[in-house]
């Protein structure tokens, strides 16, 4: 889930990278070792409670974040509560809650360099096998930068769509000009990357 | 900035070729000036003539070369002799954020980490900017993101700058206070236009057309008869688009 960094400053925005993820990593398997459905309240609520300590209204972007968990969320709840099964299914969307609000938390806190710094040190062994951790950050970067512009482009192709179309809904043919326009910011984004000099490793 | 005396760009019997069209078909020059304008109408191979003096292109035959580097085969050096700001910014922003942007080319040139940050935050402080390191280059509005694309290459001081009609469509306070970051810019600039009015202050001006240099000299002499043959190819302009 890509939500990024935010610019309501924290107090996590001051822990380490590396600290954060580790603690990310430990409440993790802490959370998927819980087998009581009454105990899942405990990470959901101690969550709730280190987003709040951004304030509240860090904690609502917080939930805004999450919105594209509700569709599992109820998809869980639907097919647990056909198999009278709820507390099993309240079982697995906590987890699933709790897990990726607290990952959306470090994302939310980390700066996407410290970030892939981070990712850099810890893929620096694969340079034995001759992949180059400077590239693997470097294209990171690039997804991160080109999404929202991927976005842009086809809310401007419906736009335009719209424009001209009796139907308001665009239709499959925006899909082909779309990937083309795509292949465009490639080329565009390859020569901006050669004039300053190439990919680094 | 480092530069003393302009920068000497040579080019010798030039060809490039974009797919099977033949876009710009032998052109030899030497440009020892300052300021200098290339001026044509859309399609006549100026913006391909511009990526081929940044080196971004291959030529077919021929080469060009600023004080002596072969800037198409030698990228390190390139990097310290030409710049490029391209037409739309969209196309040049590489990076997520503000400094790693302005960080990337020093970077590229050999900078360490730490003195690429320093030299990257002490360059947006110098355009007032020293608050925008830690920004999402997606945020940022278009006269910002043409400014950042700016401000990234002038922290790399080349010796010269290539610009490919960088300002079309911003507002017209914007565009000045653009222009005038350029004026203050101590080493070469080629202007890439098709509107005289924009290299009318120029040393030297070249009309491109058809992939060959139709004229070239002071823009009091250009300039005249690039605007009579366009007005005159007005009344019939669709007849050659």
């Amino acid at each position: 889930m890509l939500s990024l960094t935010s610019e309501i400053r924290t107090p996590f925005h001051a822990v380490p990278a590396g600290a954060k993820l580790a603690a990310l990593a430990v409440l993790s398997v802490a959370t998927f070792s819980i087998s009581a459905p009454a105990l899942m309240l405990l990470p959901l609520t101690g969550t709730a409670l280190l987003y709040l300590c951004g304030g509240l209204r860090f904690a609502r972007a917080g939930l805004r974040a999450l919105r594209p968990l509700w569709p599992f969320l109820a998809l869980l709840a639907i097919w647990h509560g056909l198999s009278r099964d709820l507390g099993n299914g309240a079982l697995l969307g906590g987890r699933l809650l709790s897990t990726v609000a607290l990952a959306n938390l470090v994302t939310m806190t980390t700066r996407l360099e410290d970030m892939i710094a981070m990712m850099s040190r810890i893929l620096a062994p694969l340079a034995w096998l001759g992949v180059r951790p400077g590239r693997i950050a470097f294209a990171i970067g690039l997804v991160l930068r080109l999404t929202p512009v991927l976005l842009d482009r086809g809310r401007q192709l419906s736009m335009s769509w719209r424009a001209r179309a009796r139907r308001r809904r665009p239709g499959w043919q925006i899909v082909l000009p779309l990937c083309l326009s795509a292949l465009d910011d490639a080329d565009h984004i390859a020569e901006a990357v050669r004039a300053r000099g190439g990919i680094p490793d | 900035m480092r530069t003393s005396g302009p920068s000497s760009i040579a080019i010798d019997a030039l060809r490039c070729r974009l797919g099977e069209r033949e876009v710009i078909c032998g052109i030899d020059l030497l440009l020892q000036d300052r300021r200098i304008g290339i001026l044509g109408r859309n399609g006549s191979g100026k913006s391909t003539l511009a990526r081929a003096m940044a080196g971004l292109i291959d030529p077919a035959s021929g080469r060009v070369t600023i004080d002596g580097a072969d800037i198409a085969r030698d990228r390190r050096a390139a990097l310290a002799k030409v710049g490029i700001l391209f037409q739309n910014p969209e196309h040049q922003i590489i990076f997520p954020t503000v400094l790693e942007e302005v960080r990337f080319g020093l970077e590229q040139m050999g900078h360490p980490k730490p003195e690429a940050a320093r030299r990257a935050r002490a360059a947006l402080k110098r355009f007032g900017r020293g608050d925008w390191g830690g920004r999402s280059t997606a945020a940022l509005s278009q006269g910002q993101k043409h400014l950042l694309c700016l401000i990234s290459l002038l922290a790399m001081e080349p010796a010269v700058l290539i610009l490919d009609e960088p300002f079309s469509g911003l507002d017209i306070p914007t565009e000045r206070a653009l222009r005038r970051v350029l004026a203050s810019y101590p080493g070469t600039l080629v202007q890439i236009t098709h509107d005289p009015q924009v290299v009318a202050g120029y040393e030297r001006v070249l009309w491109i057309e058809a992939g060959g240099l139709r004229a070239d000299g002071p823009p009091g002499q250009v300039i005249p008869d690039y605007l009579a043959e366009m007005t005159a190819e007005g009344a019939d302009a669709f007849a050659d688009l």
